[in-house]
């Protein structure tokens, strides 16, 4: 595909773009690409290096010592990875039969449930999360509905379950929409003939339908697991303190208690965590792409 | 319509109501006339939201959180369309590489980036400054509407800009009168997602702003932290008016079905 683009763009375009390619490129790329460079990188740069920092004087690896050295810092490290595991297996679970309505309904339908899903995703994080505060808190709709069955209070808020139900809302969209947009892609004629050679629905969906739209599932899913682990809006106000994760630490250290080459080495720690993710998705997407001819 | 499952649609149903819960509960919450959040809500009034719209604690973030938006979304087209349209036209060999490295910033947890843009800002003098803000809010959008506009150009038919030129127009008259025209939707939908990005973004605006520059959601959470009545529920409805006029903004431009993928 970008053989062909770019032979057509050289017959097409012949002389004028080797006249105009230089001067054009430079001034449409190099403004964006410096700002990326000095906001972006640069801020990762100075970070990393105020992580070198130590009280002593030199500059070392002391403060991942501090983090690395501690069972508490290595248990939040644990907490953070094992929360986004378990919201992300909840979101591919839930979410996969809306994103399959999704793809399989009429064009009406599909707006209105794109519109549906899209939604939550267009309401500040900070909203969302205060909305299951008044769903779940101790005078909440849910405690309210329990009251007047005559069941006692459920505790919901400032724990675990709490934080993973509206996590999984604030993510939810994403696992959708990834896993809506590869059954849209998925040749029907497939499942047609496996139909007409006498499978079943149930048959047709776990041999065909599923196993093709995994491509879509991981796709969400490792979304779903990044913005996990690095997001601490909704942890900090539904689980407070007792839900702790590197994000939520992070946040703390830097404001309460000031210790910054601390917070940049947990943010350098939780960067890692991340970017290792990616790379091995691209590592197993370069392998998936070499087997397939 | 389709045959799936009634099984299915019940779960549908079942789902949407989940996926809009918090917010349907919000808005209620925020409309009651009540001195407490509770539920059912006690009585209608506006009396919330006209205590909000008078306090300038949450009229000022929104001031802000306005023109940060709209700075960002600006500074954001002109420095993503220029570089779209020169990543298409130039077959450069980088392409993939270039282009990985302006997405960049949507594969980094934004709490990162903010500790590091705090860091940043502190060594060079520029703490809680809207220089500092509108950098940090720059990076966070300029990939979308990156993505956006080069989605929609990659899918525009391309032989219109080589009929044009080879019947005598020059470059910027190509770009002017044939490119810009044409993948103007494409701008118009990144305009707004960067908008939105910017106005619902949290970790930066927390760590860069003060008492004079917060954002609307950096007020609301700090606001939550410490009280929880219904004003709260009266400005985040507010949020989410804003938040629907621009998406009904972007289904009438740009069409619903393409939210799929600029959102994606």
């Amino acid at each position: 595909m970008d053989v062909t683009a770019s032979a057509d763009g050289r017959i097409a375009s012949g002389s004028r773009t080797e006249r105009e390619f230089p001067t054009g490129l430079v001034l449409g790329l190099a403004p964006i690409v410096l700002v990326v460079a000095v906001f972006f990188v640069g801020p990762l740069i100075v970070n990393a290096l105020e992580s070198l920092k130590t009280p002593s004087g030199p500059k070392g690896l002391q403060q991942y010592g501090r983090i690395f050295g501690d069972v508490y810092y290595l248990m939040v490290i644990g907490q953070t990875l094992l929360f986004g595991i378990v919201v992300t297996a909840i979101c591919a679970v839930v979410g996969y039969p809306m994103g399959y309505a999704v793809a399989r309904s009429g064009r009406q339908v599909k707006a209105l449930l794109i519109l549906i899903v899209v939604a939550p995703l267009l309401v500040n994080v900070v909203v969302r999360s205060f909305g299951w505060m008044v769903i779940l808190g101790g005078a909440g709709a849910v405690n309210a509905g329990l009251r007047a069955i005559g069941l006692p209070k459920a505790e919901l808020m400032y724990n675990w379950t709490g934080v993973t139900i509206a996590m999984v809302h604030v993510l939810l969209p994403f696992m959708i929409l990834s896993v809506a947009s590869t059954i849209e892609t998925l040749d029907e004629r497939l499942e047609e003939a496996a139909r007409v050679l006498g499978a079943s629905s149930t048959r047709v969906f776990r041999d065909i339908t599923l196993p093709l739209s995994m491509e879509g599932v991981v796709t969400g899913a490792i979304l779903v697991f990044t913005l996990t682990i690095g997001s601490f809006v909704t942890v900090l106000l539904l689980g407070k303190n007792a839900t702790m994760v590197l994000p939520v630490l992070i946040y703390q250290q830097l404001t309460v208690a000031s210790d910054w080459p601390f917070a940049a080495a947990m943010g350098v720690t939780l960067l890692g965590l991340v970017s290792g993710l990616l790379w091995a998705q691209a590592a197993l997407r370069g392998a998936l792409g070499k087997a397939r001819p | 319509m389709r045959h799936l499952h009634p099984a299915l649609w019940a779960y549908v149903a079942l789902l949407s109501l989940f996926l809009l819960a918090p917010i349907i509960v919000v808005i209620v919450a925020g409309f009651t006339a009540g001195d407490f959040i509770m539920f059912p809500p006690s009585g209608f009034s506006l009396k919330w939201f006209e205590k909000v719209l008078r306090d300038p604690d949450f009229i000022r973030p929104l001031w802000n959180s306005l023109r940060l938006g709209v700075a960002a979304t600006l500074v954001s087209t002109l420095l993503a369309v220029p570089a779209a349209i020169a990543l298409i036209r130039g077959a450069l060999p980088g392409r993939r590489a270039i282009e990985t490295f302006l997405l960049a910033p949507l594969t980094v947890p934004t709490i990162i980036l903010a500790v590091g843009l705090l860091f940043f800002a502190a060594r060079i003098g520029l703490t809680s400054s809207f220089a500092a803000l509108l950098a940090g809010h720059v990076v966070i959008t300029v990939p979308y509407m990156l993505r956006t506009v080069l989605g929609v150009y990659a899918g525009m038919n391309r032989e219109v800009e080589q009929a044009a030129q080879v019947l005598g127009a020059r470059p910027w008259q190509v770009t002017w009168l044939i490119t810009l025209p044409e993948i103007r939707p494409g701008v118009i939908a990144g305009a707004i997602f960067s908008f939105l990005m910017s106005f619902d973004e949290v970790a930066v605006a927390l760590l860069l702003t003060n008492s004079d520059t917060t954002t609307l959601p950096v007020s609301i959470l700090s606001y939550l932290v410490y009280n929880y009545d219904p004003a709260v529920a009266a400005i985040s409805t507010i949020q989410i008016a804003i938040v629907v006029v621009a998406l009904v903004l972007l289904e009438r431009l740009f069409g619903v079905k393409n939210l799929m993928f600029a959102s994606r």
